[in-house]
């Protein structure tokens, strides 16, 4: 079941629906570029229609009957083919023109926008505000909330991250990868950009001005209690082919009111302690490849758990793909993030790039401090601290060892 | 049959399809050959053959598009009251199909080999020779009257380098495949799977096939130049050859840039040369340059001998003079010289902004002879006689996909809509409307349009109609709503998706279903022909190319006596077809005057 919101009273037109689906043009140039798509689409539409009802008909008037010799008829006709190539050429130069002037309103950025710098990377995306601070929010791209048999059952995909913005304002994107080729898709916005390494690329959005039929949910992750505000979520795709998890590499853009946007930024913008920097880093780019619940993703689990007969977490010893055996320390960890490929964990496959250059000294040190709160052999919590590990994975991973 | 008996009189000559007895001369003969007869068939077998390969990877891709790959996390309350997660991989369709074969790959790194086969296939293997390397190699010499090609030798070579390229790519596969992507883009193609030969035995796969590109083109355009018959001027020769002629020229003029590409890219895997790798000051969208200048004439090398069969099929079976010959004929040429200035239209979402606009100038130029031909073609039908056999109805389904496919290249053409759709699924609807529905629906025509000449056997006809049918439901059920999808945000090459565009997916499954039936009452027409086809008559259509002076199947060296050609391929209102009696083709009394 789909929780019915006041976004979804407001509508787009039925043909629209179709096309572009229930999401309307973010911008009044994406409205202007669906209003062109129109245009080429009823042109395509009128000549479709008459070229094929021609060749109807004369499928039909002009079929063969035994007997009965074709008709004499001329070969060519000078006039009649100059009229069809002109009409084409002079449709397509208007059509060429006005995607020209569309194209120039997507590019061109306004002058004093808000600057949002977008690192890709395999297998996400990364947003960093003026001041510094980055997303640490995130929440799936589908959820469903249902009741069977009396128990409440949620069922959702993984969580990507949300990238605030406020509302009416100019906003210039300037991206870039660590890796491989992405690009940077914002299908309200009716625009994309390539993310490429070692080059800034970009493009500039307007964003909406807020009405009252903008409405997100808002979910407590805790309590799981649902609060509908006043805001706009949007699909962010990769639409560039980038590897094994290109189609989770996804992330939402909010777009919020200016007073929720200083909020955040507020938050952001504070100094995180090591385990908070490695959470943020963990949500922002190893989500995609190693779970924190024990489970088999592309890479091994950091939490304390056993999978296939082999422990896993800090303080476990590793088992390579020779057999020999290593203590999963803090230098191990470090080397795993730096060369990846030095020590690579039985049954696993050699598919992490290295982080060397893209990470500094206090991430990776945040990271490590991270990965040791999920484990039952890491050092104590600071005061006032909850490890990440709850109790019952603590006695689980304890059980399993017995 | 006058005519026949005449000939079998004066020669002791059997058909190309006769050998020596004992079936391993029979295979040594034909492993050995210089006919460009038995070469074109070997090339049609061969191309069919990776179709169904690379068709069975489009069934699979869309078969694990029913439901998204999905890491689920389910949350209940326990009887205690207590909140239990769960976190399961939902949607992998492939991997539990195919078992224990891949389980060491995840259900979205099979998904991503799995579309990597089906484009690397298709393109490489199957749609950029299927038209002129079979069909062209039987019939253009035949067409222009000549008893081979210029160089037979060389077009045997070619096949077997042909073969050798489809076995390095067969071999990539069977290691565990490749997930690159058809278009290997660096920096991704340099660095995935990097301790492995997978990734470089791709690519030298397609680097191998475009040697047998070349060499098939150079064929073919030495024979146009020297070979044609006595009274045979450049504009008495059929339509497909001004295709074929066409297409050559730019198999043999672009064909060299991507095999260059290609090298460089196993040079940059194996040695870190440092041409593409930004990390060692080289340009990772360069390769993107030099691929699509390959690659995008290379779409017209797919569609433009389609468009020969097209103008050959429409003018037979409506047995109407073609309208606008030389519009035809130099559109062709058009099309081919524009090709090479229009690559960058693959690329505006990477590329600086005026080179973006130049481009999109440029793409619409190309746009304005493929809408002529199409407009002559439908004039074309205006006053004939249409009768509604198989060939002629792919050909008026060509018609329709194909128009479908270049309309709606418009908005990508169109710089401010590109940016919106550009890698969607929008695009893969385009160019599957343009190269399924355009070139594949057309090679279907001319299949059947010679399968007589070839073989010297009739197909089942209502057999062929209904696959025909069974085709046009389920190519257009399968590609009609991946526009939808395009539109409404979903990105090409994702095995996971929201859940907003399953319906659609879903759709666009059970329509490869009833496509894949289509092609498979075709397979079965083809083999109950082989084995009870009705005899062919040398001429079944009434066609007045040279192919329908020989015999069915054609003698060894196509001709008894050097043919002269004094009608033109399309003069149907005064010429009775050879071996036609003139009681059975009725003449108007008004044909020939005052026409030119």
């Amino acid at each position: 079941m789909m929780l019915t919101t006041l976004a979804s009273m407001a509508k787009p037109a039925p043909i629209d629906a179709l096309i572009f689906g229930d999401r309307l043009p973010a911008s009044e140039t994406a409205a202007w570029t669906d209003g062109l798509f129109m245009m080429i689409t009823w042109f395509s539409v009128f000549f479709f229609v008459l070229l094929m009802g021609l060749m109807l008909w004369f499928m039909f008037k002009y079929r063969r009957r035994p007997g009965v010799a074709p008709e004499p008829s001329p070969h060519h006709n000078t006039l009649l083919e100059i009229f069809w190539t002109v009409v084409p050429s002079s449709s397509m130069l208007v059509m060429f023109v006005l995607g020209f002037q569309g194209y120039a309103a997507k590019v061109v950025t306004a002058d004093n926008a808000l600057e949002l710098r977008i690192t890709g990377m395999k297998w996400s995306w990364i947003a960093t505000y003026p001041n510094g601070g980055q997303s640490n929010e995130t929440q799936p791209l589908s959820y469903n909330k249902e009741t069977l048999d009396g128990v409440e059952v949620v069922t959702q995909g993984r969580e990507y991250p949300i990238f605030y913005l406020p509302e009416n304002t100019d906003v210039k994107l300037r991206m870039q990868s660590t890796d491989v080729i992405h690009s940077f898709w914002i299908p309200e916005f009716r625009t994309k950009r390539d993310v490429i390494p070692n080059r800034y690329t970009g493009f500039g959005i307007k964003t909406p001005k807020l009405t009252k039929y903008d409405s997100y949910i808002y979910r407590d992750k805790e309590t799981g209690e649902e609060t509908e505000m006043l805001g706009r979520d949007m699909w962010i795709f990769c639409a560039e082919y980038c590897g094994d998890e290109h189609s989770r590499m996804a992330a939402t853009l909010r777009i919020v009111p200016q007073e929720i946007y200083e909020q955040k930024m507020a938050e952001w913008g504070v100094q995180l302690s090591p385990i908070e920097t490695g959470e943020k880093i963990y949500n922002q780019i190893c989500m995609s490849c190693h779970a924190i619940d024990g489970t088999k993703l592309v890479g091994p689990p950091w939490n304390s758990a056993t999978l296939d007969g082999h422990e896993f977490g800090y303080g476990y010893d590793v088992t390579l793909e020779d057999g020999s055996t290593h203590p999963r320390d803090a230098n191990y960890y470090r080397e795993s993030i730096l060369d990846p490929n030095a020590k690579i964990v039985a049954g696993y496959a050699p598919a992490m790039a290295s982080y060397q250059g893209q990470l500094s000294d206090e991430q990776i040190d945040g990271l490590i401090a991270y990965i040791q709160s999920l484990s039952d052999r890491g050092p104590a919590p600071a005061e006032g601290e909850e490890t990440e590990a709850g109790t019952d994975q603590a006695e689980e991973a304890a059980g399993s060892e017995s | 049959m006058s005519t026949l008996d005449a000939h079998a009189g004066h020669h002791e000559e059997g058909s190309y399809l006769s050998g020596p007895p004992g079936i391993f001369s029979r295979v040594w003969q034909w492993m050995t050959t210089v006919d460009h007869k038995k070469i074109g068939v070997m090339y049609l077998f061969a191309v069919l053959f990776m179709f169904f390969v690379g068709g069975l990877a489009a069934l699979f891709v869309r078969y694990e598009l029913l439901d998204p790959i999905r890491d689920q996390i389910v949350q209940t309350v326990d009887a205690n009251g207590d909140l239990v997660t769960t976190t399961t991989t939902t949607g992998e369709s492939l991997k539990e199909l195919f078992g224990g074969l891949t389980s060491d790959l995840t259900g979205t790194q099979i998904y991503n080999r799995t579309f990597t086969l089906h484009g690397a296939v298709m393109v490489f293997m199957f749609i950029v020779p299927s038209i002129p390397a079979s069909l062209g190699n039987f019939f253009l010499p035949i067409m222009v009257g000549a008893k081979d090609v210029a160089f037979p030798r060389l077009n045997l070579l070619s096949w077997y380098v042909y073969v050798f390229g489809c076995i390095f790519g067969i071999l990539s596969i069977l290691m565990g495949g490749v997930d690159t992507g058809w278009t290997f883009y660096t920096p991704y193609s340099t660095t995935t799977d990097a301790d492995h030969w997978r990734v470089v035995l791709m690519v030298a796969a397609a680097f191998v096939l475009g040697f047998s590109s070349i060499l098939t083109g150079l064929n073919f355009v030495v024979t146009v130049h020297k070979l044609r018959a006595p009274g045979m001027g450049w504009f008495d020769m059929p339509l497909f050859i001004w295709a074929v002629y066409a297409t050559s020229i730019i198999q043999v003029l672009a064909t060299p840039v991507i095999g260059i590409t290609l090298l460089l890219l196993i040079f940059e895997r194996l040695m870190n040369i440092g041409i593409f790798d930004p990390a060692m000051g080289g340009d990772p969208v360069l390769y993107q340059h030099f691929f699509w200048f390959y690659s995008h004439p290379v779409v017209y090398v797919m569609i433009l001998p389609a468009m020969g069969i097209m103008s050959e099929l429409l003018a037979i079976h409506a047995r109407k003079h073609i309208f606008g010959y030389r519009a035809i004929a130099f559109s062709s040429l058009g099309i081919a010289g524009v090709s090479f200035l229009v690559w960058g239209h693959h690329i505006f979402t990477a590329m600086g902004e005026l080179a973006a606009i130049l481009f999109s100038g440029l793409t619409f130029l190309v746009a304005i002879p493929t809408a002529i031909k199409v407009f002559n073609w439908i004039a074309t039908l205006y006053k004939g006689s249409i009768v509604l056999n198989t060939p002629m109805c792919y050909a008026l389904m060509f018609l329709f996909t194909f128009s479908i496919g270049g309309l709606t290249g418009l908005p990508l053409a169109t710089l401010a809509t590109d940016l919106h759709l550009h890698d969607s699924y929008y695009v893969v609807a385009h160019f599957h409307y343009v190269m399924m529905g355009g070139t594949v629906i057309a090679f279907m025509g001319g299949i059947h349009h010679w399968w007589p000449k070839m073989f010297g056997k009739m197909y089942n006809e209502p057999g062929a109609l209904i696959g025909m049918a069974l085709v046009f439901i389920g190519f257009n059920v399968t590609f009609f709503t991946q526009f939808f999808l395009g539109t409404q945000g979903m990105p090409r090459r994702y095995a996971n998706y929201v859940d907003e565009f399953q319906t659609l997916h879903q759709i666009s499954t059970y329509g490869s279903w009833i496509l894949g039936l289509g092609f498979l009452v075709h397979l079965a027409v083809f083999i109950h022909s082989f084995f009870a086809g009705e005899k062919a008559p040398a001429n079944p259509w009434g066609g007045l190319t040279l192919e329908w002076e020989c015999e069915s199947p054609p003698i060894e060296h196509n001709f008894h006596h050097e043919p002269i050609v004094k009608h033109g391929p399309y003069d149907f209102e005064t010429t009775v077809p050879p071996h036609w009696d003139p009681a059975d083709y009725p003449i108007h009394p008004d044909a020939g005057k005052g026409r030119h």
